[in-house]
């Protein structure tokens, strides 16, 4: 038989706990709230600055105190890590949104709209991040994790043309594409030559389907169908 | 009329003013020697460093003066750098190979052969001068002024081919070429794919060849 203590004490559910569990979740959801904020106001500043703000400046721009941002990055090398990731979570899901499907043309238009995309709006953090990555093991992992996952999307858009290519030079082609399609080369059209996006497009799809090989014919039947 | 006391006085002024010219030219000349020593030894220190800028301490350390010189002869570290570009950039550009007879295949060959060996010497300083360019409207002048160098080098090597389409296209071509033989690119397929020399230049060679439209045949 259960005494009355016993079954007090094994109850989970009471209104007093539900209202304690329901404090630490707002708690948690604030905190949650604020360790974002923190990340958007230093992305923001480096975006303007293209230096590493101070945590003085983040704190400000974030409506919290220094102390906030130490209670959740344990030092500005932590927040910048933390920043590079959700920076890399929102470029991945503005290439994603675009997916290249259909024949040769649509699939280097997609591509290379994608691609302008996240150089146009990423430009001025991807040169704040190679900038100040030092010596830090973790930056560079993550500019090599960007540099692949561009590689990546490179080998599957083109698969069709790049399929039937000998290896060495089908790695040709991709390392070739990869030099194109760089942040710096986008900046150059954009700054340097002051093309328009649309202007700007234009040239790396003409490149792109310079460099690819032809496409195969049944590629180009599925493309039309 | 002159008397020879006169003529002595003259004497005398025309010797000390000689002198003194003397002098200020022997200052000025150390002073210009300084100045090269303090450019040549930012050079030196940025591409070491690259991209990180060097301090004037450091800078005066390896030109062997003080810092208050180094500040003598440029008002901030940003002019110092904006002097060391303009040195730099008449030797990141040599002058085109001479073209006249070779074929297309011995064009891109020099043209690749040249374009990577500045790579090679010139990277670490580039990439300083991209990464720090900031809002700098003189160092982002130099990098534009620099592309179009690389540009109208690329222009005159391949004139042939690039004579055959119309004017918009010749432009296209030409930012592509400047823009797959840039110093990242070069830099990106030995550090991220582990090309070596040799490798990166067959790769950019048969980029180029793929990249330009046929060579018209000499009449």
């Amino acid at each position: 038989m259960t005494s009355a203590s016993s079954l007090t004490a094994a109850r989970p559910e009471g209104p007093a706990s539900s209202r304690s569990e329901e404090r630490i979740d707002r708690r948690r959801l604030r905190s949650a709230r604020t360790r974002q904020a923190i990340i958007e106001s230093y992305l923001a500043l480096a975006r303007e600055t293209q230096q590493i703000p101070t945590a003085t400046r983040i704190a400000e721009r974030a409506g919290c105190s220094v102390r906030s941002i130490f209670e959740r990055f344990a030092d500005l090398h932590a927040l910048r890590v933390a920043a590079t990731d959700f920076t890399f979570v929102q470029a991945a899901a503005q290439v994603l949104a675009h997916e290249p499907k259909g024949d040769r043309a649509s699939r280097i238009k997609v591509h290379v709209q994608s691609r302008a995309q996240v150089c146009e709006y990423w430009l001025p953090l991807w040169r704040a991040l190679i900038r100040n990555q030092g010596d830090s093991q973790e930056l560079k992992k993550r500019i090599e994790m960007v540099r692949e996952a561009i590689l990546k999307r490179i080998d599957m858009v083109y698969q069709p043309e790049l399929a039937d290519l000998p290896e060495h030079q089908r790695r040709q082609v991709l390392i070739t594409i990869d030099s194109l399609i760089d942040f710096e080369s986008w900046a150059h059209m954009r700054e340097g030559r002051g093309l328009t996006v649309e202007e700007a497009c234009a040239v790396w799809q003409y490149a792109i389907n310079r460099l690819l090989p032809p496409t195969p014919f049944l590629d180009a039947a599925a493309g039309r169908a | 009329m002159v008397s020879g006391q006169d003529r002595q006085h003259r004497g005398d002024d025309s010797m000390a003013r000689a002198g003194r010219a003397a002098k200020i030219d022997g200052r000025h000349l150390r002073s210009l020697r300084t100045r090269q020593r303090i450019i040549e030894a930012y050079l030196e220190l940025a591409a070491e460093m690259s991209p990180r800028i060097p301090t004037a301490a450091q800078i005066a350390d390896r030109a062997g003066c003080s810092a208050r010189s180094v500040f003598e002869r440029f008002p901030d570290i940003h002019s110092l750098q904006v002097a060391a570009v303009d040195h730099a950039v008449t030797l990141i550009i040599p002058p085109p190979p001479r073209r006249e007879g070779d074929d297309r295949q011995a064009r891109i060959h020099a043209q690749v052969e040249s374009r990577s060996r500045s790579c090679q010497i010139w990277l670490p300083l580039w990439r300083s001068l991209i990464a720090n360019q900031g809002e700098s409207a003189e160092l982002r002048q130099r990098v534009t002024r620099l592309r179009q160098g690389i540009i109208d080098r690329l222009s005159t090597m391949y004139e042939p081919e690039l004579s055959t389409v119309p004017e918009a296209e010749r432009l296209r071509l030409l930012i592509i070429l400047e823009a797959l033989t840039d110093s990242e690119s070069w830099a990106r397929m030995q550090e991220f794919f582990g090309l070596s020399s040799d490798e990166a230049r067959a790769t950019w060679r048969q980029a180029i060849d793929r990249l330009l439209p046929p060579t018209p045949a000499t009449p």
